[in-house]
């Protein structure tokens, strides 16, 4: 239950833009144990997708991808196409954002989850369909046998999700990264969608990284919670410690901005003024130090490095909140 | 294309009832409604260019020699002298019983030279399209499967080359090339496939070459595309790799049934234009077929025969059209479902 | 004609998904494929039109039949003559102004009527939209060939026959690009903004609608005036388009024809000529394409 499953080393993501190159991900490292849930959480454009999918290989041949992840000791990075297969969907496999688009219109229900069983598994066409089955029965769909020959327009969002959580559980991987699985969902099924995701791990033994621009999701559901800005870890720490004892302004900020009930009625919602930095033009300094509300001078000057100030609790801040600097 | 628009994959969780009757069929209802005024339109049109050009049709048979009289008399046989509406009238009713008229040239039913004549062009454009779409369908998928590689780049070129060819001067390099220089095909003439089958595929292949080199650019270019669009821009795509699933299977069971609703519309639209294709192709070639009489005719200003052909085509076009949409909707699950949710 | 312009862009086949810049090719490799083709169009219109003008070149009719067939590369005749004895070099030039002028007029005329009655029909939709849309439809399921055909025979052949009869080709054919073209601007929201805010109807077409469909129209039309070309080459080879002794691409195609053993030059200058200019269109219509990511 404690060993390592993914360890991310210095992972950098450039894309060739027009003119200059994005810097995506920028010196990203962090490491997923075994039966853990891990949370990245960042607003669009801060690497959190972008990490995920370079560690699957799956990111546009445009972009460029150098640091190392390694999955059970096994190098991922640098990987041709056909050894990553092996990986994907067998080792790690991973959940979308938008269920809709992300299953084959033209395809029934059953073929595309034992299509993923067969990728890895020399299985019969009816083996696969039983595991379908299965599977579909796994993730609380009613009357999986006559889902299997259904269409995936013919399901509601709540349920091609999971049916998105079959496909990704057919070989039995051991990490599952969901990434915004829950974002596309109204709340109640968000809610149902995040059991059923916990529920499985438990089962299962699974790894779960959820990717999110919701700290609350991440707050209820995370054992340890990373921060992303700008395509950098900000802060990370395990979730009580990160929420009671948080220590990057942005991070005060995202928790700031969530709605609370004890808030007084009509409040407007503190928000964090600016916008998201240009990718292919980061400041010198500190990425957040144009939108922070503690900037100093030392700040746009200097990049803070991240680095474990606390046992267990990494920043990279010059003027923390709360730690007295 | 028309049948899914506005048509994605709900994301609603409403109760729908289903309507009674398949959607496919209620679609496949509303299209043929649709296409009666067309087919009413074209007809008139035709027979209003017909009958409304200068050049007085009786004395054009005659030729220069005859005389008033003469040419009098043959305008009261041919009815040529009564009101539009009445001639209109007379004719619609006439194709509506299944007869097309006579030949002013030859006195022949127009119905019985169609049927003389159709057979050849029909096989013509089929094995034009059947031979453009396999090779186009087979490139497609390997260009797509390495895409920007040499095969890619060999193929955009041939494609843009296709696509800028003159049909009339393709035919005529053909003939020089294979007809003449080398003696592997026929120059001009037909065998019909009753009488020897391999020489009458031999007869047909230099012009369907011809019809079929700029469908096959076309059709090239567009499968590329939307393929090549699929893979890179779809989300289902990634979900394929992310389960591992293998370049050639992502290619056949995931972009190209998604890509083939283009496709469709386009063969669908194409045979109709061919048809004008056809009128150039075959006289180069002395193919006795649908075009072939339809330029002697204009020639000739052997209107029945005219009226005939266009009519005949433009149902043609009409039904092709149809057909396309209904395999559309066919194809599409998302129609052929209709939404139902729960 | 096979591959005509409904064909082509009905679909709206789009920009290569890999666009070049995508890929990281380098600029000038892209303005190359935009200005090579452009460039070739630029000058061969120029010569065509100027040469004549400024050099002194035989003239293209009432040759001396004593001059007749002279291969290419002859003394004064770099193109060689013709059976009629007629220089081909020059026959090109003229045939090239016929192929540019009536290119020019049928693709002007469908998009200037064409393109109002799309824009019509897909703006105010309803009754207006069907009755504009079943009128195309008719237009478009005729025969184009054929009624190109019967025009010149019935009111003999002349170049500005020749433009009539393709109009009634090239309108519909833009009219429907124009409809859809304006359908999907319909659907945007910036154009839901500009009702809700009062702007009338006229104003919203001319700001709004026209100048975010000129570029689909602009590349249709480029790859519609290359089948323009053609299909005046197909008329004027049948014996309908320009009438002889005037040159016309398609004619000296016909003529070729029947020496085509014996010197195929006859055949293939017009035809390279021909083939050169309707890619060159193709090229550049590509090439804007994927410039302005249609």
């Amino acid at each position: 239950m404690t060993g390592v499953l993914l360890e991310v080393s210095d992972l950098k993501v450039t894309f060739a833009g027009r003119g200059r190159p994005v810097r995506a991900v920028d010196g990203v490292s962090f490491s997923v144990y075994a039966g853990q849930t891990l949370a990245i959480v960042g607003e669009s454009g801060s690497g959190k997708t972008v990490s995920c999918r370079a560690v699957m290989g799956l990111l546009p041949p445009a972009a460029v991808v150098t640091g190392s992840a390694a999955f059970a000791g096994t190098q991922l990075i640098g990987l041709s196409d056909d050894q990553l297969r092996a990986h994907r969907g067998a080792n790690v496999a991973m959940v979308f954002q938008d269920p809709t688009r992300s299953l084959n219109p033209t395809m029934r229900i059953g073929s595309q989850i034992a299509e993923a069983v067969r990728a890895h598994r020399p299985v019969g066409k009816a083996q696969a369909r039983e595991r379908a089955v299965e599977l579909l029965r796994q993730v609380h769909i009613p009357l999986p046998e006559r889902r299997c020959t259904e269409y995936p327009h013919q399901l509601s969002g709540g349920m091609r999700q999971r049916v998105m959580i079959a496909i990704a559980l057919a070989c039995r991987p051991r990490l599952l990264i969901a990434d915004e699985a829950t974002t596309a969902l109204d709340v109640t099924t968000q809610a149902q969608i995040m059991e059923l995701l916990l529920e499985l791990q438990a089962e299962l033994g699974m790894a779960l990284m959820l990717i999110s621009h919701d700290l609350g999701l991440a707050a209820s559901y995370a054992d340890e919670v990373i921060v992303m800005y700008a395509g950098r870890i900000v802060e990370q720490a395990p979730a009580p410690q990160l929420f009671s004892r948080v220590r990057m302004p942005y991070t005060q900020a995202l928790l700031e901005a969530i709605p609370r009930l004890e808030r007084p009625a009509h409040a407007p919602l503190p928000v964090i003024g600016g916008r998201p930095p240009d990718l292919s033009a980061l400041p010198a300094g500190c990425s957040f130090a144009p939108r922070c509300r503690h900037a100093a001078d030392d700040c746009r000057a200097a990049e803070p490095p991240l680095a474990e100030h606390e046992p267990g609790h990494r920043w990279a801040c010059w003027h923390p909140v709360g730690a007295g600097t | 294309m028309a049948a899914a628009e506005g048509l994605r994959p709900g994301a609603g969780t409403e109760f729908t009832r289903r309507a009674p009757g398949s959607p496919t069929l209620r679609l496949a209802g509303r299209r043929l409604l649709a296409a009666i005024p067309v087919l009413w339109g074209v007809t008139f049109l035709t027979y209003v260019v017909m009958n409304l050009l200068p050049g007085d049709t009786a004395q054009l048979l005659l030729g220069a020699n005859a005389t008033p009289a003469e040419i009098h008399q043959l305008s009261v046989e041919l009815h040529l002298n009564e009101p539009f509406w009445v001639r209109y009238g007379n004719w619609l009713g006439a194709v509506f019983h299944g007869s097309l008229g006579t030949s002013l040239q030859n006195g022949e039913n127009v119905t019985t030279i169609l049927g003389a004549r159709l057979p050849v062009t029909a096989e013509l454009l089929l094995y034009a399209f059947v031979v453009s779409l396999v090779l186009a369908v087979g490139l497609a998928l390997l260009v797509a499967r390495w895409p920007n590689g040499i095969m890619d780049r060999l193929s955009l070129v041939i494609s843009m080359m296709g696509l800028s060819v003159a049909p009339y001067v393709l035919a005529l390099v053909l003939i020089y090339l294979f007809a003449v220089k080398v003696q592997w095909f026929p120059a001009i003439g037909y065998t019909s496939p009753s009488a020897n089958l391999v020489e009458n595929i031999k007869s047909l292949t230099l012009p369907a070459i011809a019809i079929g080199l700029p469908l096959f650019a076309v059709y090239t270019r567009l499968l590329r595309a939307d393929i090549l669009e699929q893979l890179q821009r779809e989300d289902y795509i990634v979900t394929a790799r992310a389960k591992g699933v293998r370049p050639w299977p992502i290619l056949l069971r995931h972009a190209l049934p998604n890509s083939m609703f283009g496709l469709i519309t386009l063969v669908g639209l194409n045979l109709g234009t061919l048809i004008g294709a056809t009128a150039i192709i075959e006289p180069i070639f002395s193919l006795p077929g649908a075009g072939d009489i339809l330029v002697q005719s204009i020639n000739d200003h052997d209107v029945p025969v005219i009226e005939g052909i266009v009519v005949v085509f433009a149902v043609v076009v009409v039904v092709a059209n149809l057909l396309a949409d209904l395999l559309y909707a066919a194809l599409d699950p998302r129609i052929r479902y209709g939404r139902v949710a729960s | 004609m096979a591959a005509s312009l409904p064909d082509l862009l009905l679909t709206a086949e789009k920009a290569p998904a890999d666009s070049a810049r995508a890929r990281g090719q380098a600029g000038w490799a892209r303005s190359l494929r935009l200005w090579l083709p452009a460039g070739f169009l630029i000058l061969l219109a120029a010569a065509c039109f100027l040469w004549p003008q400024v050099y002194p070149v035989p003239k293209p009719v009432g040759g001396s039949v004593l001059n007749a067939g002279l291969p290419p590369l002859s003394p004064g005749h770099i193109f060689g003559t013709d059976p009629v004895g007629n220089d081909v070099f020059s026959r090109i030039l003229y045939g090239g102004q016929v192929s540019f002028e009536v290119g020019f007029a049928v693709t002007a005329i469908g998009l200037a009527v064409g393109g109002s009655l799309g824009v019509t029909a897909g703006y105010w939709g309803g009754t207006v939209d069907a009755i504009i849309s079943r009128v195309l439809d008719v237009l478009i399921a005729f025969p184009a060939l054929v009624l190109a055909l019967a025009i010149a025979e019935g009111l003999g052949p002349s170049e500005l026959h020749v433009i009539w009869a393709l109009s009634v080709f090239s309108i519909p054919a833009t009219g429907r690009i124009a409809r859809s073209a304006t359908l999907a601007l319909r659907e945007q929201t910036f154009m839901l903004a500009a009702r809700l805010s009062g702007t009338r109807g006229p104003r919203i077409l001319l700001r709004h609608v026209i100048p975010n469909i000129v570029p689909q129209l602009m590349t249709f039309s480029l790859l519609g005036f290359g089948v323009v070309i053609i299909l005046e080459g197909a008329l004027s080879y049948l014996g309908l388009g320009i009438p002889l002794p005037e040159a016309s691409w398609g004619s000296m195609i016909a003529q070729g024809q029947q020496t085509l053993t014996a010197s195929p030059d006859l055949v293939l200058i017009p035809s390279a000529f021909l083939f050169a200019t309707v890619m060159s269109l193709n090229l550049v219509g590509d090439a804007l394409r994927e410039r302005w990511a249609i």
